[in-house]
């Protein structure tokens, strides 16, 4: 029998590696793969939330954060775009162009 | 069906391992895909077939194809691409891809039984009618407002990736 706690574990075993991607890795577009990884961690639980109380509300908020991460991923890519062209670099530890 | 949701819990896990794990951005890319099918295989279990189809089609056919163009475009893989092609371990998981994918055509054809259960579903819980319903009805001002946001994302993003900034 699978219940809403076996869902609700595996959506903080993916949100954590997403966590752990984005602390560890130094590629910007990984960064950027590791936050929808986070996303789609959330978006499970809300689904298995929706699930579990017979409502539909969660599954409607799922819809809104696929709205926020196209957004979210739109602007982030263009932003890493610009900034190659000024750095030629994705190694976000050697982006330092801010530094005083 | 216990064994339908250990598949592809342990499917989504290992594939995001691999995701945050894997040296080259281009098989991190096949992981998180892997990612996505696997989540929406779920879905489909959770009695949320209308949130599995957007899962396919916005996050595995819109973003991720966002950013593997981006990758192909600041990092081309060029010559590389042949060493990554023959890695085992990049087979590997496009095996556990297309596996992913069967069990997900399988799955949404013969439509799957619930199983976390506090209260009975009503009828046609998850339909895009009352999906909709409620949508344009309680959550109207919300989609409004995203629709506000999205395009402020793409205004701000045509500004950001032009030439001269």
């Amino acid at each position: 029998m699978v219940t809403l706690t076996h869902y609700i574990v595996l959506s903080t075993i993916l949100f954590g590696l997403g966590a752990i991607g984005f602390a560890v890795r130094r590629n910007a577009i990984i960064l950027f793969m590791s936050i929808e990884l986070m996303l789609n961690a959330v978006n499970l639980s809300l689904v298995a939330f929706s699930r579990y109380r017979a409502e539909l509300n969660g599954q409607v908020m799922v819809l809104f954060i696929y709205a926020v991460a196209a957004a979210e991923v739109a602007v982030g890519l263009a932003l890493l775009i610009s900034l190659f062209r000024h750095v030629r670099e994705v190694d976000v530890t050697r982006i330092n162009i801010l530094k005083g | 069906m216990d064994l339908y949701f250990w598949i592809f819990a342990v499917m989504a896990v290992a594939a995001g391992l691999f995701t945050i794990s894997s040296w080259e951005p281009l098989s991190s890319a096949l992981g998180l895909l892997t990612v996505f099918i696997a989540l929406s295989a779920l879905y489909l279990h959770l009695h949320a077939p209308l949130v599995a189809i957007f899962q396919v089609t916005i996050y595995a056919g819109a973003i991720l194809v966002l950013i593997v163009f981006v990758l192909m475009l600041l990092v081309s893989p060029g010559e590389r691409m042949r060493a990554i092609q023959e890695n085992a371990s990049y087979r590997v998981m496009g095996g556990i891809l297309g596996l992913s994918m069967l069990g997900l055509l399988a799955a949404g054809t013969k439509g799957v039984s619930d199983l976390i259960c506090a209260r009975s579903l009503p009828q046609g819980f998850g339909h895009p009618s009352g999906f909709g319903d409620m949508m344009f009805r309680e959550y109207l001002l919300h989609f409004e407002v995203v629709s506000v946001l999205l395009l402020v994302a793409l205004i701000g993003a045509i500004y950001l990736a032009k030439k001269n900034i």
